[in-house]
């Protein structure tokens, strides 16, 4: 048992990068669609909202597949420059992880804007704020509600980067596929990582109790 | 091809709603078993829905399939392989349902005790009182929240295809492994998904005004 926490222990860095430069990625998409979709700016609007129906309607493993096995096909993107990227599954596995959590954070983001009750944006204009600082104080008042559903999306994020495993990544998932296939001992391999996984989910769920607790301060 | 990819989209609906069956039928029991006032019963399920919600569901496949097989050599002394299939829906159906239940245990509660105790009152019986009285009325409440698992469930189905069952994300990387046109494949596999996504939400969205057609 001991031997295997160590082995898997060694794909934890991994896993955890993967998470944060996806979620990294995905905040940045998503403050930019939800500006977008919050502004109906014309034909980005439209283009957004088919972006999110694509990668809400698709599965994460499908994803992950077409960014990294796609691009193969076309050989003017062999040979154009982004294909030393593109080949490394580490970046694709952040890419497919990165678009979709952006596309679910979009969402969420949205809805919690538009769950902004009508008096707040009137009382904006009746002092003279324009467009931008009205969106600003949305913002604001959007993020402190936000903070129990994001923390739900980090969680399937954390999940989700154990299927970049597929594609040759050998984060903890992917040591404990190997583990298994070298030891046949599933029952321990597969336990130790589960315990791993779930330490970090119940760390998490912590931290943003925590931060929800402060957050949510000026209700109590 | 083509026809090989569309019959196995066919073997993904069958799994998702073979799944869809024996999640909901556990979902079932274990938000009877979390309602109950047995804590023997209530614990158990608790500490597992909790349990499956924190791992990775490509985890959850991956152990339900290889050890099973490692249990019952344990037991039995005999190599056994279960079928990828059975094993799949048994993983996709706990997945479900622990997520299920806890919509369903908020959507029973949601009904208003005093249906129950008129239902007790005219001298119905345990079983009538629960599939009779308060199910049809929790429906209303379970329904966005089961719809929207039903959708993370048909998604889930291309993880099975990692433990050899012949659906559609298999057929597709076979296709391009054979073709070597990996992204035609995918982007089909991923646009039949998305296809079968939108059917559901147009249904749910059926019946979710079926469900609200006396009012409320």
């Amino acid at each position: 048992m001991q031997d295997y926490l160590m082995t898997l222990l060694g794909g934890l860095a991994i896993t955890l990068q993967l998470t944060a430069f996806s979620l990294l990625l995905g905040v940045l998409m998503a403050a930019g669609m939800t500006w977008v979709l919050e502004r109906r700016i014309p034909v980005a609007t439209q283009l957004v909202q088919l972006w999110v129906l694509v990668f809400t309607g698709t599965p994460l493993l499908i994803q992950i597949f077409l960014i990294y096995y796609g691009p193969g096909q076309f050989e003017w993107l062999k040979a154009g420059p982004l294909w030393p990227l593109l080949k490394q599954p580490w970046f694709c596995a952040v890419l497919a992880l990165g678009f979709n959590t952006a596309t679910y954070s979009t969402r969420l983001y949205k809805g919690a804007l538009d769950a902004i009750p009508a008096g707040e944006v009137e009382a904006c204009r009746a002092l003279g704020f324009s467009a931008g600082q009205t969106l600003w104080m949305k913002t604001r008042h959007a993020a402190r509600r936000l903070v129990p559903a994001y923390s739900n999306e980090v969680i399937l994020v954390l999940k989700g980067s154990s299927l970049a495993s597929t594609i040759t990544i050998m984060d903890i998932m992917g040591l404990a596929q190997r583990l298994n296939a070298q030891t046949y001992d599933t029952l321990a391999v597969f336990t130790v990582a589960g315990a791993l996984y779930l330490t970090m989910n119940g760390l998490l769920t912590i931290g943003f109790r925590w931060c929800e607790r402060r957050a949510l301060a000026f209700q109590s | 091809m083509l026809s090989l990819l569309l019959d196995a989209a066919w073997m993904t609906l069958g799994l998702a709603l073979a799944s869809l069956v024996g999640g909901m039928a556990l979902a079932l029991a274990f938000s009877a078993a979390e309602l109950s006032k047995q804590r023997a019963l209530v614990w158990p399920v608790a500490t597992l829905t909790t349990l499956i919600r924190g791992l990775p569901e490509l985890l959850v496949v991956l152990f339900i399939y290889f050890g099973s097989t490692q249990v019952l050599f344990l037991i039995t002394g005999e190599y056994v392989e279960f079928s990828p299939f059975a094993c799949g829906v048994l993983a996709l159906s706990l997945l479900f349902a622990s997520y299920a239940t806890q919509t369903l245990r908020a959507a029973l509660n949601a009904v208003p005790a005093g249906q129950r105790l008129a239902a007790q009152a005219l001298g119905l019986g345990k079983g009538h009182t629960f599939f009779r009285i308060v199910l049809p009325q929790a429906w209303r409440h379970a329904l966005p929240g089961l719809g929207n698992q039903w959708l993370v469930l048909l998604k889930d189905t291309a993880l099975v295809s990692l433990i050899g069952v012949n659906e559609m994300m298999r057929q597709a990387q076979m296709a391009s492994a054979s073709t070597y046109e990996p992204f035609t494949w995918y982007a089909a596999a991923a646009l039949i998904y998305l296809a079968i996504s939108l059917v559901s939400e147009f249904g749910l969205k059926q019946a979710a005004r079926y469900t609200r057609r006396y009012g409320g």
